[in-house]
């Protein structure tokens, strides 16, 4: 019953995130990921890592693809682009991903323990997983290095973000009137 | 319900292990606040204090005797000969754009903490003892470079540059994360310690391979190894000078050291089992790097090629995956960011009318107008070639010596093949700085005068500096040698 | 019998330190004072060979002397010692580099005095004294792969001294390209020798001789050992790198190209020095090439065909220094022709010899281009016996002791390669040899009469202005003149009632123990019939150009009738340089070409510059995006790691 679920539930994410790369309209894409952002939710639960679908659903599906949404709309992108790809082109990445994702599964799918249903299933969870407390603590021991390493990437992203996205002072640059090669 | 530890650590850290680490977020977070207060137009000043930190790091990086760790941090000798060659390495890059910064359109004082957290996440890359510490390590030192590229922040090529390589770079990295978490999958565990035991008796299991493969793929990306090298020129090219040089150098070490560490020494079955692609991938990569460096007309670009066909010699390392070839790389990586960052900083002293001037023929008569600057220029590029008695010889030397001894022996006539094409490019440089005057200035060229930028102390003192390096270590190469062997043997289990 | 002298490192140090002052305060101190510390750090090496030449033969027989500098590179299974020793072998180099140089920087500092870059023309020229005594004072293989690498690195920018011409330019990359060529194959067979003595290599049929360290030494005596195959491909490739710098077959086309260059750095480089350097290694390698039968007899036969080749070339030259380049070509291929057979000692008694007359040769053609102001044709030439009668005699000295004219130097060393030629039972080599002496013979008379004799041909103010050159110039020529009568006399045969002391002091060095005593000798008989062949020969053919080219260079003509097509052959070098072109350069940048329009297109070179980033710019790039090349770029990416996984899925398994 729980894997008939699964692969339910699997069918849909996967269509889900093919929505998101086959939409024409940005915003469409966005709203599929918004979707697909979900299901991975939806499977935390299944899995008891409640506190990990909840944070989920309020960073990514939430505060994430609401600032998606909001640059694309400001940037104004509708629609398809000027010059779309070359249909060669179009159909070459086509058949690579396709076969490069045929490959994987293949390999996944013959290797038992790591389909659902294989050697990791019915293993017992230890009293309290997924809930807070077990969560803070494994993230203040175990994994405390990448948890403060972390904080430094986001810190870097941040001071990446002011650097591009504030205006120059023209009289800062002189190098600017100049400009370069047309 | 317990309350939690107060002890938050995890198991048997000790804080000696991350010190180095800590030292050099708080330089950068440090130099962030200090650029932001900084009284003076001028922000030279930053500049001084990035290399005063850096300088600093690197004596407070060293290894004590005995590794110490914090969980899946290591400062063993192999991080600590990885913390003194990246720091040193930046430090040197930063004096070099002292002088540069304004010319190549790099106007804003993040330069300086951007640069340093991105040398704060190579020590972590050098240093992680688990996949995930290792891949936040790359991914930090990553977003400070895809944004130091675009700091030419007027100049359309740096933007592109900057969007170029995020976005690329953010497609290699899921497919190292997809690695990670095949490789996770099978061994239960993100730990370095636990890829070893992913051999068992009949080799290792399908899915560890894809993994491993995956992983390689992310590398594949970060060090410009042939087919995920095609970004090199382009962001080369785009990203303000100096920020060039120290991709081409930090950047690349950094990645090789991540390299070494995770596949090479954690997973010694992977040299076994993945020996033909690598194997293909070396020789490819030394061979396209070096063909198309031959037609490049842009001396940027051509640096950016001739990187490219170093990775494949680099790779070679990979292929062979004994500790002599470990050892020649990490002693490869020292020397070529030497002769590499001599070769930026000459071309850095060149500017025509405030536009720093990129092209192979900027550099006619440079060897009248300054002699020393030429000099320097010619070591560096005979060094690339690899003619005796500079770094580059000893450095070509030591590594194809340990891939013979691994018994790859037509690698090795490949490689030795592509160093003799190489000289011809490199040459050309030799060639345009002493022979190309007369020609140039007939055709109503500038000459080499005008084009040289005006005293620029801090660029002069790192030229000479690198030329220097680039002679010493061709000279007297064992400290350097044996020292990379001590570090590799450092790491636990190797 | 090794003793440690630790002044010879001062051999090489002191032109080193020569080159580094004329750059720090060349231009500061004046023309005089560049050329007496040029000339004089030179001189003072030539007098510390000598002292190290007379301390060896004084020793007991197979002295040598050495110094331990440092260790250089010391990996696992890997020691390069910067050891710098003489023997007897490498003490007649060292002689001939230092006196020969020395005279030639004298030369020099006449030849040169209006040129502009004087100082930066003495460092080359001091560098490269330097980088050649390295050469042959190396004891091991690396470390004499500096010095190989130096000397073309000096040769590359000597050639294009005159920097205002791109042929000059061109001339010297084609001489740096050429050589690394056969750098390759030198520092794989180096690489192969190293596998093959490295520790740990027994099985192949390779020995153990602990940590490797390339000596020369080590390899001669461990050579014999080696399995058969390992030795020959060993001693072929360092052989095809010999090719490189020696200008044989098939990479001598770079020679006569490097005739661009300053003519007395063509008689230093491109005639008495580096071009030896080949023959000076497969001399120092003696164990090694004769462990490896079929390799020598390689190098025989390269060597005679490159000597009869060259010749023919040399004949149809109208160019003084190209005439000479291709007789440079040619002499080399009797030396190899002699290490070939296994008379290393008469091969390098040639070296010697040639040296001199050839040294003579091109200084006297410098004189000659001096007198004309940079007239190079000989066409235009003629008559100059009586402007430049110093010229002219010395001239005339080495012209007759490279014919093989009995009683000069060229004579005997000459008649030291035939005669082991014929005594190892190599007739076919050595009727190649006599053909190539008859036509040299011929070349150099028909260069002689056209440059000196007869009437003045070319540009009548030219003519009445040409003067004799000034005694820094004349002086050297005298020198090298009473050298090319004289230095035979050191090795006259015992056939002649002599006892070769030349090859009885070498004897130690170039003898592996293996092949001690065991000589090429031939009866006073054969060896005295050989003899008056050989001179008939080439009395004959001298006298036969003389007659011709009484005419003047109108007896060209008749000699281009008589020869028919070959002679189109013969003009063009056999096409040499054509199949090059052809089969190799063209490719190579079809190849560069495709991959920089294919591959290497780069979507930068199409965006206008000079815009701030703004949200329109941001839009604008993400729309290229969708159809630019980070796309290509990131397929490219995908379809790399489809093939990696199709490797491991399918290959990987085990």
């Amino acid at each position: 019953m729980s894997e008939l679920v699964f692969y339910l539930l699997a069918a849909i994410t996967v269509l889900c995130a093919l929505g998101v790369i086959t939409r024409p309209n940005p915003v469409h894409s966005a709203l599929f990921l918004v979707m697909t952002l979900f299901m991975l939710a939806v499977f935390y639960i299944i899995l008891e890592a409640h506190l990990v679908a909840a944070l989920q659903i309020i960073v990514y599906a939430g505060a994430v693809m609401v600032l998606f949404l909001f640059v694309i709309t400001l940037l104004n992108l509708k629609g398809d682009p000027d010059e779309p790809a070359h249909p060669l082109l179009r159909i070459v990445a086509y058949a690579v991903a396709a076969t490069l994702a045929a490959g994987v599964a293949i390999v996944l799918m013959g290797d038992a323990g790591v389909v659902p249903g294989g050697a990791g299933a019915g293993a017992v969870l230890a009293e309290g997983f997924g809930g807070t407390r077990a969560l803070a603590r494994i993230l203040f021991t175990d994994y405390l290095v990448a948890f403060e390493l972390t904080s430094v990437l986001l810190l870097v992203a941040v001071v990446g973000a002011v650097v591009l996205a504030q205006r120059e002072p023209v009289a800062e640059a002189p190098l600017t009137e100049t400009g370069e090669d047309a | 319900m317990n309350p939690l530890p107060l002890n938050l650590l995890p198991p048997g850290a000790d804080y000696a292990a991350v010190m180095p680490l800590l030292w050099a977020f708080a330089a950068a977070v440090l130099v962030l606040i200090a650029e932001m207060f900084w009284p003076y137009r001028s922000r030279r000043g930053v500049g001084w204090l990035t290399i005063a930190a850096l300088l600093a790091i690197a004596v407070l990086g060293r290894a004590p005797s005995e590794a110490v760790y914090f969980g899946p941090i290591a400062l063993d000798g192999f991080s600590g000969w990885c913390n003194g060659l990246l720091c040193l390495v930046a430090a040197l890059s930063v004096l070099m754009s002292l002088d540069t910064l304004e010319v190549n359109g790099v106007t804003r004082g993040e330069y300086y903490p951007l640069l340093l957290f991105a040398v704060a996440g190579g020590m972590v890359m050098a240093a992680a003892t688990d996949l995930v510490v290792m891949f936040l390590g790359l991914e930090t030192m990553s977003m400070a470079v895809y944004v130091l590229a675009g700091m030419g922040k007027a100049r359309r090529r740096s933007n592109e540059a900057s969007l170029k390589y995020f976005l690329l770079g953010a497609f290699a990295s899921a497919f190292m994360l997809y690695g990670i978490a095949l490789l996770y999958s099978q061994a239960g565990s993100t730990d370095l310690a636990a890829m070893a035991g992913l051999a068992g008796e009949g080799g290792t299991s399908a899915v560890t391979r894809l993994g491993a493969a995956l992983l390689l793929v992310g590398f594949g990306f970060k060090i410009a190894a042939v087919p995920f090298h095609l970004w090199a020129p382009d962001v080369y090219e785009g990203a303000p000078s100096p920020v060039t040089a120290f991709m081409a150098t930090v950047v690349k070490a950094a990645a090789f050291a991540a390299l070494l560490r995770s596949v090479l020494l954690a997973m010694p079955w992977v040299a076994g089992e993945l020996q033909t692609p690598l194997w293909v991938a070396a020789a490819a990569t030394m061979t396209v790097g070096n063909l198309a460096a031959l037609r490049q007309r842009s001396l940027k670009r051509m640096l950016a090629f001739s990187s490219v066909a170093h990775t494949g010699y680099l790779a070679m390392a990979v292929v062979a995956g004994t500790s002599e070839a470990a050892a020649a790389l990490l002693f490869y990586l020292a020397a070529y960011a030497a002769m590499n960052l001599g070769a930026f900083a000459v071309m850095m002293l060149l500017a025509d009318r405030g536009r720093p001037a990129e092209n192979i023929s900027d550099l006619a008569g440079l060897g009248r107008a300054r002699p020393l600057a030429a000099l320097a220029m010619t070591v560096c590029m005979l060094s690339l070639t690899g003619i005796p008695p500079l770094g580059g010889f000893v450095a070509k030397v030591s590594l194809f010596g340990a891939v013979l001894d691994a018994g790859f022996y037509t690698l090795v006539v490949v490689a030795v093949l592509n160093s003799v094409l190489s000289a011809a490019y490199y040459l050309g440089v030799i060639r345009a700085m002493y022979f190309d005057d007369a020609d140039s200035v007939a055709a109503g060229g500038a000459s080499a005068a005008s084009r040289v930028l005006p005293s620029r102390p801090a660029l002069t003192v790192s030229i000479l500096l690198a030329a220097l390096a680039v002679v010493l270590i061709g000279l007297s190469p064992s400290p350097l040698l044996g020292s990379s062997l001590r570090a590799l043997a450092s790491v636990a289990g190797f | 019998m090794v003793s440690a002298e630790s002044w010879l490192r001062w051999i090489p140090l002191l032109p080193l330190l020569g080159a580094v002052l004329h750059v720090a305060v060349g231009y500061r101190v004046g023309r005089r004072a560049t050329g007496v510390l040029a000339c004089s750090v030179v001189g003072v090496s030539f007098l510390l060979a000598l002292r190290a030449f007379s301390a060896l033969v004084s020793a007991p027989e197979g002295a040598v002397l050495a110094d331990d500098v440092y260790r250089w590179i010391a990996v696992a299974g890997f020691n390069i010692d910067v050891r710098l020793v003489l023997d007897s072998l490498s003490v007649v180099m060292c002689l001939v580099i230092t006196g020969v140089g020395f005279l030639i920087h004298v030369y020099s500092t006449g030849y040169m005095a209006h040129d502009d870059d004087y100082a930066r023309f003495f460092a080359y020229l001091n560098l490269f004294t330097s980088a050649m005594l390295v050469l042959v004072m190396a004891d091991n293989l690396v470390l004499m792969f500096v010095g190989w690498e130096g000397v073309g690195l000096c040769s590359y920018l000597l050639i294009g001294f005159w920097y205002t011409d791109t042929a000059k330019a061109s001339a010297g990359k084609k001489a740096f390209v050429v050589n690394r060529v056969g750098d390759a194959a030198f520092v794989l067979g180096t690489f192969l020798l190293f596998w093959a003595l490295a520790p740990g290599a027994s099985e192949l049929g390779a020995s153990d001789l602990g940590a490797s360290s390339l000596r020369f030494a080590d390899i001669n005596a461990a050579a014999p050992g080696l399995s058969p195959g390992l030795v020959t491909a060993a001693a072929l490739l360092l052989f095809v790198g010999a090719t490189g710098k020696s200008a044989q077959i098939p990479l001598f086309v770079w020679l006569p190209d490097a005739m661009a260059g300053p003519t007395p750095v063509s008689a230093l480089i491109h005639a008495a020095t580096m071009v030896t350097a080949g023959v000076y290694m497969v001399a120092r390698l003696n164990g090694l090439f004769e462990a490896a039968p079929a390799a020598m007899t390689v190098i025989a036969w390269v060597g005679a065909i490159t000597a009869l080749m060259a010749a023919t070339v040399g004949v149809v030259q109208n160019d003084i220094k190209k005439v000479l380049a291709y007789s440079t070509v040619s002499q080399l291929g009797y030396m190899f022709m002699a290490l070939g057979v296994g008379a290393f000692g008469a091969a390098v008694f040639h070296v010697m010899t040639h040296a001199f007359f050839k040294g003579l040769l091109f200084l006297g053609a410098g004189s000659v281009i001096h007198a004309l102001h940079e007239e190079q044709d000989i066409r235009e030439m003629g008559g100059l016996r009586a402007k430049t009668p110093v010229t002219w005699a010395t001239f005339a000295v080495a012209t007759l002791a490279i014919a093989g004219v009995p009683g000069l130097a060229g004579f005997f060393s000459k008649d030291a390669i035939l005669a082991a030629t014929f005594a190892g039972g190599h007739y076919g080599l050595w009727l190649i040899g006599l053909a190539g002496a008859a036509l040299t013979a011929f070349y150099m008379t028909r260069l002689l009469r056209l440059v000196f004799f007869d009437s003045f041909r070319g540009d009548r103010e030219r003519g009445e202005q040409a003067h004799e050159s000034p005694r820094s110039m004349t002086i050297p020529l005298i020198v090298l003149a009473v050298l090319s009568v004289a230095g035979g006399y050191l090795g006259v045969p015992h056939a002649l009632g002599g006892h070769d002391a030349l090859g009885s002091f070498l004897a130690p060095s170039v003898s592996s123990a293996a092949h001690a005593g065991h000589a090429l000798q031939l009866s006073m008989a054969v060896e005295w019939l050989l003899m008056l062949v050989s001179t008939t020969v080439v009395l004959g053919s001298m006298g036969f150009a003389w007659k011709l080219y009484a005419a003047g260079p109108d007896a060209d003509v008749v000699v281009r009738g008589a020869l028919g097509r070959a002679w189109q052959w013969m003009a063009s070098a056999w096409r040499v340089d054509e199949a090059y072109e052809r089969l190799l350069v063209r490719p190579i940048g079809r190849g560069a070409g495709f991959l920089w329009k294919s591959v290497d297109l780069g979507l930068i070179d199409r965006f206008a510059d000079g815009v701030a980033m703004t949200a329109g710019v941001l839009a604008e790039t993400w729309r290229r995006w969708n159809s630019g090349s980070v796309q290509h770029y990131a397929l490219s990416l995908l379809a790399g790691a489809l093939a990696l996984v199709a490797a491991v899925l399918l290959g990987g398994g085990g």
